[in-house]
């Protein structure tokens, strides 16, 4: 390892404690007692109070809105993951008029975003049942994320050669077992990349949420949070921050197990751009 | 290859029927809705471009297209210089590396709408942590109302914008660097460039892929700003930081159905121009 200079690394480690803060003073916030008065003591010490958690955790209801946020975002990355792998395959393999009209589209409209086109997806959504449902929702998040995931997957097809494909199908594989038994398992790293790339964004969706999950069944994360953020309207403080760091906690969790795909992911995904 | 047109070329079919259900129907459906009066409930009825001359005419909607470009340009402006700056702080090795870039880019796995609560918990006026903090200090008054004034709301905005994903700007900028060969400088240190020097005729022309992905996501993506704002301010004070994407929420859910369609299309043309452009302008430099 290098060395680098003391001014460097004191900017770093200041930039970093920068990043932190917030949730350092959240923490704290977190473990007052309701009666706590910040003139009194140490503002930096807390009176780890963990009562605070229990209460959050039950009147928030933040338990059913981490499965709900959970069920979606499996359901949307399979979606994302599955046809976005598919199409990619396709429009890299084969380029007819189909194929290349379905890629010139996606690419025009990866620059539109979500909120756009809500309204009226909302009357749609009325039309077909799909309001206040967790698969509607899932729908809405994986077409949102598709066209980058065809984008990036067919990068990456395109790079690999053909011989393996063809190989396998000459010995008698339909185009569909070497599509799933060859192409797929080469694609694992790009896969793990496009699964984090989009799952923070689908499990924090609430632009969208506000819309589609109206029903307190149905609520999402963010959405949970922010009816019982309302509710209280700012009075206890507490509470609000125990709830807040339930509701990061497995997020944080999650990033810390899968920060290397996501750093080659943003990367990979970055530079195909 | 054999059997060309079999069922396995059209395997981008269910990808593009579910983007086309989802995605592109209703973005299509809104053109027609947004020539409409419609309530969300009843028959609607065709107004022609009426709805694009209320938009003119209300002042809140023009000032929420104010907030949002200010913002925008505030967020992308910052976020780039921030990112780039600490992507040239961390370009080198040193130990702790990873564990400095996890910590930038934490921030910005968390939902924007819960960091825009955590902020308001310290920053609010009067109540909040830091208020606390300078007051036990002695110094109350250099903690001002700062959500009071739309310039200093629409700042803090920015700021806690910016410093939520920073992170994400640095990290595709780091990968840029990565991809410039050290040759390159130690060809121009021979050739007696000084570190300022190698930064603008090396370093700004070969990370020009990099400046613009990250200039498109983040016009596009400061621009639908919609979770911080809500969870921040609410749009206060007044409607004076409302942007536009929650207006089109707020008048969605105030039956005023066609007129937020309408709201959406010139939102969409308003994404679109600075996106065009700087797309535009960067294939002029790279040609250069």
């Amino acid at each position: 390892m290098k060395k680098i200079s003391v001014i460097r690394r004191v900017l770093i480690f200041l930039i970093c404690v920068m990043c932190l803060f917030p949730f350092l003073i959240l923490l704290i916030l977190s473990l007052n007692t309701p009666q706590r008065n910040f003139y009194e003591g140490n503002m930096f010490i807390p009176d780890f109070y963990f009562l605070n958690y229990a209460e959050g955790w039950e009147k928030s209801h933040i338990g059913r809105a981490m499965i709900n946020s959970g069920i979606i975002t499996i359901l949307a990355v399979l979606l994302i993951v599955l046809l976005g792998a598919m199409a990619g395959y396709a429009v890299a393999r084969y380029a007819n008029k189909f194929n290349k009209m379905v890629f010139g589209i996606m690419l025009c409209c990866m620059m539109v975003p979500g909120i756009i086109n809500t309204v009226p997806l909302y009357t749609l959504m009325i039309r077909i049942n799909a309001v206040n449902t967790l698969w509607g929702m899932a729908c809405v998040c994986a077409a949102l994320a598709l066209p980058q995931s065809v984008f990036i997957f067919s990068g990456f097809i395109r790079a690999l050669p053909r011989d393996m494909e063809e190989a396998a199908v000459l010995d008698g594989c339909s185009y569909f077992q070497s599509f799933l038994k060859i192409v797929m398992p080469v694609l694992k790293p790009t896969i793990s990349a496009v699964v984090v790339l989009n799952g923070f964004g689908i499990w924090n969706n609430y632009a969208q949420a506000v819309f589609f999950l109206q029903d307190t069944e149905k609520h999402n994360v963010p959405q949970a949070l922010s009816v019982y953020f309302q509710q209280f309207a700012g009075a206890k403080w507490n509470l609000l921050a125990a709830t807040a760091v339930i509701a990061i906690v497995p997020v944080v969790a999650a990033f810390l197990i899968f920060q290397k795909h996501l750093m080659r992911g943003l990367t990979e995904g970055a530079l195909k751009g | 290859m054999k059997n060309k047109i079999g069922l396995h070329t059209f395997m981008a079919v269910p990808a593009f029927a579910l983007y086309a259900v989802f995605f592109i129907y209703p973005l299509v459906r809104g053109i027609g809705m947004s020539l409409t009066d419609w309530d969300g409930i009843g028959t609607a009825k065709f107004v022609g471009l009426k709805n694009f001359m209320d938009f003119f005419q209300d002042p809140r909607a023009l000032s929420d297209i104010r907030t949002t470009v200010l913002f925008a340009i505030g967020s992308t402006l910052l976020l780039n210089m921030v990112g780039l700056a600490y992507a040239c702080l961390m370009n080198k090795p040193f130990r702790g590396r990873s564990l400095a870039i996890v910590c930038v880019y934490m921030p910005a796995i968390i939902s924007p709408l819960i960091m825009g609560y955590i902020w308001y918990l310290i920053l609010q006026p009067g109540r909040g942590f830091l208020f606390h903090l300078v007051d036990n200090m002695g110094h109350p008054e250099w903690f001002g109302n700062w959500m009071g004034t739309y310039g200093t709301t629409l700042i803090v905005l920015i700021l806690v914008n910016v410093w939520q994903y920073a992170g994400m700007t640095m990290v595709v900028y780091l990968a840029g660097l990565q991809g410039i060969s050290k040759e390159l400088y130690d060809a121009a240190e021979i050739d007696g460039a000084g570190g300022r020097q190698c930064f603008r005729y090396i370093t700004m022309p070969l990370l020009k892929p990099s400046i613009r992905i990250n200039i498109v996501t983040n016009i596009i993506g400061s621009l639908s700003v919609f979770d911080i704002v809500m969870s921040l301010t609410g749009g206060g004070p007044g409607y004076q930081t409302e942007t536009l994407s929650i207006y089109i929420m707020r008048m969605c859910y105030g039956s005023k159905t066609g007129y937020s369609t309408a709201v959406a299309m010139i939102m969409f043309i308003i994404v679109l121009i600075p996106v065009a452009v700087s797309l535009k302008l960067m294939k002029k430099g790279d040609a250069e």
